[in-house]
């Protein structure tokens, strides 16, 4: 199709006019230019449905043409409610409307209107829960009619990021006062940020007429938009919305597939104002739009809106837009002005002298529409007799086109977000007060009008942004604007109803007003009641009537009713541009690639990625096993590089040592490892570990994998308190360490070391070593978590990778074999070995666990030791005890509660299979009176059942320890 | 110098980063290696100068705490910052001493020798009150090469790290895509370069992190050689 309404240059400040686009709509072609919108290809089409409203699916087009409404949104491609207004064409572009049954021109579902009546607001919440049960039928017809568009489920994931910027002042607003305050700004030598919504700069005087010949916008724009251009202190984000305000000016900015989190010493918000649309019967008919969207429609895309035009205007505005209408070739057949008098005799003289009829003190009452109310054909005027009165008396006036303007609130959002306090005066005007210290308006959003007026506002907030940055600035005399843009009472309601406030969610004056008579008086509770403001354009342009109405119902001043609640974000965001490119750490041990190439199944342990064992996920018992038994009965190796290091070095490194754990470490030998347990000031066991003593001041201490963030942090806070000549450094990431265990460990590792005596009688149980492994510096613990003769190999973690092939290929003759975490949880289980965390909780005490040996109680301090002291001896409710179950039994999970006479006493915390035990074997807080090696535990398992196990001393395996210490 | 060496492996120390990057030639340093060169995207200077990333976490560093940590670094007459949160680098440039709080204080070295006063810092007596720290293998280094390399960073870090707010041979110690490092603002060859050490557990995902905010500005993978160090 061919654009039949397209105006020549120079209007249409974003279309190229030799480049056309096709693109398809609703299944048609159309043509339209490139920098076209959706809608303003369409228009130019003289296509202007464009999709059906949310309850009673009447015909909408576009409004505002700057995507603050929600009558052109539609579905593109696989997105819905995309913004037709805002969207650019693209060639080959498919797009659709929605929220229609048959076609978006014949919408079945439109016959909701005529039982409007019947579907009051709130209907909803009464009508379908009664009778009892009816919920459930209706619950699915509802469903299929709710919603706007289709999401598309095979939709592939896209790239959204986030990027952080910083500036000294970040202007909100590229019209004339953002443009003024950011060049005020920027001249000073600050760096400046300017954020605007649309995709050129000037705001209003891209497309608004602000003298009578027409000139005035342009050039100031011109000049304006050069200048910052060439400034070097200026930073321009076009299309980009500021999408809130949070504290300390952090401000979230949405362009494109990009979230800015952006940081202001400064803001400045100049976002300007929604123009207000009139309430009357059928004020939604396509073809009745603002006049801002009348201008846009001809300066921004060469559009011509209409044939025959009405004007309704409740400002001067009304007649620049007349005039501009006219110039473009649009007969204007009458400007309906609902005040008596005008401001601007010149103005009035200058309409007049175009021929085009004023009529004053009148408004339309009623649009009437064309069939099937697709667009407007006619309006019924009349005489203003009263607050939305209106005179019997009408006139019809043929037209396509209705631009109204009852006047301008301002861009309110994000200054409430920052706890602005938005004030409505005697004399309908608005301002805004309470700002917070370093953010600033300007221009139209502070109620400043006239243009010279606007230019010097944005100067005044820079100026105050200046002084707060600490330039030496005196401050202007703060502007004052006389201008009046707002009429007292732009609502008309007609007895048939259909005169919309709120466009979004399809509500009338009477939804508002019967809100108040229910009972809701309190503007949030009519918004929470009539779903007022809920919809995608956010009160925008529903916030003012409601007020206005509410208040009248309740004898009330619009200040003292308020307006709702602006939150976070100000326009619609995707779930993409929150969860765009999170960062999710994660470690890697050294050995990390050699435990895929084994085939390992890893899991995550905090963020560390670890074995689990190695083999394929469905056969996870059967590698435990094998892996199990070769530990047992040959040699394995098992990473255990995310095991937590410290070490403490210093004067004081023993006597902070034997303060922060509950062992005595003054005493300690060098080379011994000692076991070490961590209480916090509740005498809860939060964390265990080896200490090492390397030398008199120098102490190598583990921390559990999960824990050891948690230790350092704890002892470093203690240190802070006790002022010890000790330092501590967290060596976590430092260390890279192997465990190979097994009967034939020591063959294995003689083969590679150098520099230490592996001997039994040189090197025994418990002993700490040093020397070198396949060259590589490294210390040596011989400690047995898993029961067996083992060493743990610490070495620089760079050396890891190299340590893990030196150990496999000196392993090989003995049949080595790596295992992973959840084999070695297995082995520790049969040695009865607790882990702290898994088989504690936030209130196990030492004497729970049987740790009471782990406690010296001849020193007279340690963490915790008080409160230790005094849970020990209290009389003991749980502890934590060994069972064994047949393996016919099901077995139980980790969880599983554990009963005693039907009431919980405890929970299963470790349960395994072990072949070396050959049953069922586990751990489980269970009742004092259960405690008792040879007693019977129940255990609720899955489906309810109860299974029956035998309390049995630990350890489960090698009771005499003797195979650890070989 | 062992340009014909094909795999890191060869060494004992390796960087947790080797597998990321197609490295064609390496050097020997010390128990380990630094990439030289990697597969061919064009002339390699000119990626440094636009956006690139380089892997020197074998290269030769060393970290002391204390109140002694100062004379120590004295005895060894090692430029040392006045104060925290400062760099200086030797005359040749190749030494950097980071001075990370009153008394701590790493020495980073950025030739692909290990230097002369690195080697005696190594082999001189601790003094009391001051205890080596493992940065050699605790942190992964990291250099962040060219024009981009402020827009690239803050993709991925929220503090302002614009040349107004972060000057040259400062530090800044924050977190960058949720793990902890130093950054180090200063100059190669008059190349812009932040140094980052982080921790070498998670060097892996910070290369990726890195690398997809590079994307963006056509930054790629470089060996050292691209610096012209010596």
């Amino acid at each position: 199709m061919s654009n039949t309404m397209r105006l020549n240059k120079p209007m249409g400040l974003l279309v190229d006019h030799n480049k056309s686009i096709n693109f398809e709509f609703d299944g048609k072609q159309y043509d339209g230019l490139q920098g076209d919108s959706i809608a303003s290809a369409l228009l130019a089409n003289n296509r202007w449905l464009m999709s059906r409203s949310f309850k009673y699916h009447r015909a909408r087009g576009p409004l505002t043409m700057a995507g603050q409404d929600a009558n052109t949104m539609v579905q593109l491609g696989g997105e819905p409610n995309v913004l037709a207004d805002k969207e650019l064409i693209m060639s080959g572009q498919r797009v659709a409307g929605q929220n229609y049954s048959g076609s978006l021109v014949k919408d079945r579902d439109a016959i909701l209107g005529y039982f409007s009546r019947f579907m009051p607001v709130g209907f909803y919440y009464r009508a379908f829960f009664k009778p009892m049960g009816m919920w459930e039928k209706w619950e699915p017809i509802i469903r299929k009619k709710s919603g706007l568009g289709k999401l598309d489920l095979d939709f592939e994931p896209e790239y959204y990021d986030k990027m952080y910027l910083f500036h000294d002042v970040v202007v909100v607003g590229g019209g004339p006062a953002g443009l003024s305050a950011a060049l005020k700004a920027a001249d000073a030598g600050c760096k400046v940020l300017l954020v605007e919504e649309q995709g050129i700069l000037g705001g209003a005087l891209a497309y608004h007429r602000f003298d009578i010949e027409g000139e005035k916008a342009d050039i100031l724009r011109g000049k304006l938009v050069e200048r910052i251009e060439q400034h070097d202190n200026v930073e321009v984000l076009l299309n980009a919305t500021c999408n809130a305000w949070f504290t300390d000016n952090y401000l979230p900015i949405i362009q494109g597939k990009r979230m800015y989190k952006a940081r202001a010493k400064q803001c400045i918000v100049a976002s300007g104002a929604f123009e207000q649309h009139v309430v009357f019967r059928n004020n939604d008919l396509p073809g009745i739009i603002m006049s801002s969207a009348a201008t846009r429609l001809m300066k921004l895309y060469a559009v011509k809106p209409g044939q025959k035009a009405i004007v309704l205007t409740g400002n001067d505005d009304g007649y620049l837009t007349a005039l501009e209408l006219q110039e473009h070739g649009v007969e204007v057949r009458a400007l309906v002005d609902m005040r008596t008098t005008n401001d601007s005799v010149e103005l009035l003289t200058a309409v007049q002298n175009k021929g085009i009829t004023v009529k004053k003190g009148h408004t339309v009452y009623e649009a009437l529409g064309a069939k099937g109310n697709q667009h407007i054909r006619a309006v019924d005027v009349r005489e203003i007799v009263g607050q939305g009165q209106v005179s019997q008396h009408s006139e019809i006036i043929d037209c396509d086109l209705l631009c109204m303007s009852a006047g301008y609130m301002p861009a309110y959002p994000l200054l409430c977000q920052a706890g602005a306090q938005l004030s409505y005066d005697d004399n309908s005007e608005f301002t805004l007060s309470n700002l917070p210290e370093n953010l600033h308006i300007a221009g139209s959003v502070n109620g400043i009008y006239l243009l010279d007026t606007v230019l010097k506002d944005g100067e005044f907030a820079a100026c105050k942004a200046l002084k707060n940055l600490g330039h030496n600035i005196e401050l202007p005399a703060k502007e004052k604007c006389t201008r009046k843009v707002n009429f007292y009472w732009p609502i008309f309601s007609h007895p048939k109803g259909k005169d919309f406030v709120d466009f979004d969610e399809d509500l009338q004056t009477k939804d508002i007003v019967n809100a108040t008579r229910l009972g809701y008086r309190d503007i949030q509770l009519v918004k929470r009641f009539s779903t007022v403001g809920m919809g995608p354009s956010q009160g925008r342009h529903s916030a003012l009537p409601t007020a206005r109405l509410v208040a009248d119902a309740t004898d009330r001043t619009v200040t003292q009713t308020g307006v709702t609640t602006a939150r976070p974000p100000y326009a619609p965001e995707k779930l993409a541009h929150v969860a765009g490119r999170i960062f999710d750490p994660v470690r890697h041990t050294a050995m990390h690639y050699r435990h895929l190439e084994l085939g390992a199944k890893m899991m995550p342990a905090g963020n560390w990625h670890r074995p689990a064992f190695y083999g394929k996920p469905a056969e996870r018992d059967n590698c435990m096993q094998i892996e199990s038994q070769h530990v047992r009965n040959n040699v394995g190796i098992i990473d255990i590089s995310t095991l937590g290091g410290i070490e403490l070095r210093g004067p004081d490194a023993a006597e902070f040592m034997n303060r922060i754990y509950t062992f005595a470490f003054l005493k300690q030998p060098l080379g011994k490892t000692r076991y070490a347990i961590l209480t916090n000031e509740y005498g809860v066991v939060i964390d265990d570990g080896v200490a090492c003593r390397i030398a008199d001041e120098h102490f190598y201490v583990t921390a559990t994998t999960g824990g050891v963030d948690h230790v350092y942090r704890q002892m470093l806070k203690w240190n802070a308190q006790w002022r010890l000549n000790v330092d501590i450094a967290n060596v976590t990431s430092a260390f890279a360490a192997i465990n190979v265990a097994g009967p034939d460990s020591r063959k294995v590792i003689q083969k590679i070391a150098e520099g230490v005596d592996l001997s039994s009688e040189a090197f025994p149980f418990l002993a700490y070593r040093e020397g070198t492994v396949a060259g590589i510096p490294a210390r040596l613990l011989r400690v047995g978590f898993v029961g067996e003769l083992g060493y743990e190999i610490h070495v620089p973690a760079s050396y890891g990778e190299a340590l893990w092939d030196a150990v496999m290929d000196a392993g090989k003759e003995f049949k080595i074999k790596p295992f992973g975490v959840e084999t070695q949880r297995l082995l520790r289980l049969e040695k009865g070995h607790i882990i702290i965390s898994q088989d504690t909780d936030g209130m196990s005490h030492p004497g729970e666990i049987s740790m009471g040996w782990a406690i010296n109680r001849k020193k007279s301090f340690f963490v915790g030791s008080r409160s230790v002291e005094i849970v020990m001896a209290r009389e003991q409710t749980r502890k934590l005890v060994g069972f064994v179950l047949s393996k016919d039994n099901v077995k139980p999970k980790e969880g599983h509660l554990v009963l005693e006479e039907g009431n919980i006493s405890g929970n299963v915390t470790s349960c395994e299979y072990s072949c070396a035990v050959d049953s069922i074997i586990g751990m489980a807080y269970a009742g004092i009176n259960q405690s008792e090696p040879g007693s019977s535990i129940d255990i609720r398992v899955d489906k309810g059942l109860i299974v029956k196990a035998t309390v049995v001393k630990m350890p489960f395996f090698d009771p005499q320890n003797k195979r650890q210490e070989l | 110098m062992m340009s014909s060496i094909k795999t890191s492996e060869l060494f004992n120390q390796r960087s947790f980063v080797s597998r990321k990057i197609e490295a064609i030639a390496f050097k020997a340093i010390g128990d380990g290696a630094l990439v030289t060169k990697v597969v061919s995207k064009g002339d390699s200077k000119t990626h440094a100068v636009n956006l690139a990333l380089i892997d020197l976490s074998v290269a030769a560093r060393i970290g002391f705490r204390g109140t002694n940590a100062k004379s120590h670094l004295d005895v060894a007459k090692l430029p040392v910052p006045s104060k925290p949160n400062m760099m200086e680098q030797s005359k040749k440039g190749s030494l950097m001493t980071l001075r990370l709080s009153d008394n701590e204080y790493w020495v980073l070295d950025g030739s692909t020798e290990m230097g002369e006063k690195l080697h005696m810092l190594t082999a001189l007596p601790v003094p009391y009150n001051c205890y080596r720290l493992y940065c050699q293998h605790s942190h992964a280094w990291f250099m962040l090469t060219g024009q981009y390399i402020e827009q690239t960073m803050a993709k991925i870090c929220g503090v302002d790290l614009r040349k107004l707010s972060f000057p040259l041979d400062t530090i800044i110690q924050t977190s960058v895509a949720k793990v902890n490092a130093v950054i180090v603002r200063h100059e190669v060859n008059k190349i812009p370069v932040f140094s980052i050490l982080s921790d070498s557990s998670s060097a892996a995902y910070l290369w990726d992190s890195l690398l997809d905010a590079m994307g963006e500005f056509d930054g790629c993978v470089l060996g050292i050689d691209a610096l012209g160090l010596e």
